[in-house]
């Protein structure tokens, strides 16, 4: 690659970017005339889609698909340690309430 | 009389420096967690008339507690030492070691000496009006939450020597760890403005996961510490490594070898 | 190939190897303020759920396509960095000192964004004590903005390393990197946890 363009992280660049824009049509979706309404569902959803940007961030920005087992294990291994944390205090919390 | 070997060896000094830390941070912990029961905090949001309770819950412990530490709070200085000792092992200039040293010279006044100084003080005579009593409280709790300035900027000093050493003295995660510290201080900060909440000087977020990132700062630094010292050859130039060590301990301390 | 460049092979990307991206000491401090904000965002997570209108009518304030514009902001200044990091390591250092310049670009814009965005709020009345939900709103915004402010110095070591042949180490270009990376995606879940969860 004479000119350097990577093209993979291009594509992980566009993915992120597309992710984010579908943030503006679950917001759409979950805004009844104009108010916003509580909603388990989009919560779940916004989270999910965060930590899929989260992993494809480690992954392709952060270079850990080329790094040794222990940290592509470990990094997957935090996205989901912060996956049950913030799900587990959101339905707690949902209970307690 | 020809002085024994063992006396002569510079380490010892260290050691005792070392040892002293180790009994000044457990005297802290037993006096304000278990003696004067002022760690976790009192609320922020305390009426004058539960301020009164909250004092009077306490009084032999406060006085006794605090009295301890008046009289061996001295004891902060050798972790200042040996920390300052270790920036001037660095390759880098004296300038941090000095600055270091400096300003830690003057955290134990708002590190804990005014909460004691205020709490004893409130603790001293039970009749006292309440009111009075809440101001005295609030001085005490705001002094030892609200003021982060000098372990701010001296945890940004350590940080910066750590990264730029050359005598790999400590290890660059501890350098980072001090950023982590020094951020914690800025979270405190919201504590001089709300009263309840998770932002109060006894709120979730302004003490419990900051004193869990402190007391992992503090466990970090006593252990590397000791580390130093064990690798201390007093000579110049980078320090040598440890011997590895046997068995479970080997991993860890290879991740954690700087 | 101008006379600064010359011809190093890449590192095979596609192959695992033994290199830790910047080295361990940096990814201990990203996963460890990784800890940090998440018990924040449970912290937040966890209140809301208590108090679901307050946080729902403060949430209502915010203009969530200005939160989307800030996120790709910082996701396209993560992509500059990541591509630095690829053309240093190539031995293509002009290429990679523009991108740490796009960088620090796209940061500074994603700052002006978010000071515009603030003072909308605290004009129309919302400030960090007026609702519960603006607490948090401005706790996790203003932490996020100074890990930004120590991203600009941290870009400053990036250039420093790049500017000169004899001073450049491609260990610390992937450490400011990593660094640089870790605020984005802190982005990622602040502005999921702030303007989309309901």
């Amino acid at each position: 690659m004479e000119n350097g363009f990577n093209k993979r992280i291009f594509v992980a660049w566009l993915i992120l970017v597309a992710i984010s824009l579908v943030y503006l049509w679950i917001d759409h979706s979950a805004t009844h005339q104009g108010i916003p309404t509580a909603s388990t569902v989009v919560t779940v959803v916004a989270i999910c889609f965060a930590l899929i940007k989260v992993r494809i961030i480690m992954r392709e920005f952060m270079e850990v698909r080329g790094a040794p087992r222990f940290l592509r294990r470990l990094t997957d291994y935090w996205v989901v340690l912060m996956a049950i944390a913030l799900f587990g205090v959101y339905f707690v919390g949902i209970a307690v309430a | 009389m020809r002085r024994p070997a063992l006396l002569d060896d510079p380490k010892r000094e260290l050691w005792l420096a070392w040892y002293a830390t180790i009994a000044f941070y457990t005297l802290y912990t037993v006096v304000f967690f278990i003696i004067t029961r002022t760690q976790p905090p009192g609320k922020a949001w305390y009426t004058p008339t539960q301020v009164v309770g909250w004092f009077a819950s306490r009084h032999e412990g406060l006085l006794i507690g605090f009295g301890l530490i008046f009289i061996l709070g001295g004891l902060s200085a050798t972790s200042i030492a040996l920390i300052t000792y270790s920036i001037r092992r660095m390759s880098v200039s004296r300038v941090f070691a000095y600055s270091y040293l400096i300003i830690y010279a003057v955290s134990a006044v708002p590190g804990f000496l005014f909460i004691c100084v205020a709490m004893t003080v409130g603790a001293f005579r039970p009749g006292r009006d309440p009111e009075i009593l809440r101001w005295i409280y609030d001085l005490g709790f705001l002094s030892f939450s609200g003021t982060m300035g000098v372990f701010l900027i001296g945890s940004l000093i350590w940080m910066v020597a750590i990264l730029l050493d050359k005598n790999r003295v400590f290890p660059a995660w501890f350098g980072y760890l001090n950023l982590c510290n020094a951020l914690t201080e800025v979270v405190v900060a919201p504590s001089w403005i709300f009263h309840t909440g998770v932002f109060a000087w006894n709120g979730v977020i302004a003490w419990w996961i900051n004193v869990v990132v402190f007391g992992l700062y503090t466990g970090a630094f006593i252990f590397l510490l000791r580390n130093m010292i064990l690798r201390e050859d007093f000579g110049t130039g980078p320090l040598p490594d440890l011997l590895p060590p046997e068995g479970r301990g080997r991993m860890l301390a290879e991740f954690m070898s700087p | 190939m101008t006379t600064t460049e010359r011809a190093v092979s890449p590192v095979p990307e596609q192959s695992p190897s033994e290199h830790v991206p910047g080295g361990r000491d940096i990814w201990f401090f990203v996963l460890f303020e990784s800890l940090a904000f998440t018990a924040y965002f449970c912290v937040y997570l966890f209140n809301r759920t208590q108090h679901e209108q307050v946080f729902l009518l403060g949430q209502s304030h915010l203009l969530l396509w200005l939160g989307v514009l800030e996120t790709i902001v910082l996701l396209t200044s993560s992509w500059a960095v990541a591509s630095c990091v690829q053309d240093a390591r190539a031995g293509r250092y002009d290429a990679s000192k523009r991108e740490a310049l796009l960088t620090a670009g796209f940061g500074a814009l994603f700052l002006v964004l978010k000071v515009i965005e603030w003072v909308r709020l605290i004009h129309a009345g919302h400030t960090f004590t007026s609702s519960e939900f603006f607490q948090y709103f401005f706790f996790l915004t203003v932490i996020h903005c100074i890990h930004l402010l120590i991203g600009f110095v941290v870009l400053g070591v990036l250039w420093y390393q790049l500017s000169d042949q004899k001073r450049r180490s491609q260990p610390t270009v992937e450490i400011c990197a990593t660094y640089w990376h870790s605020v984005d995606f802190f982005w990622v879940l602040i502005f999921a946890l702030l303007y989309v969860v309901r």
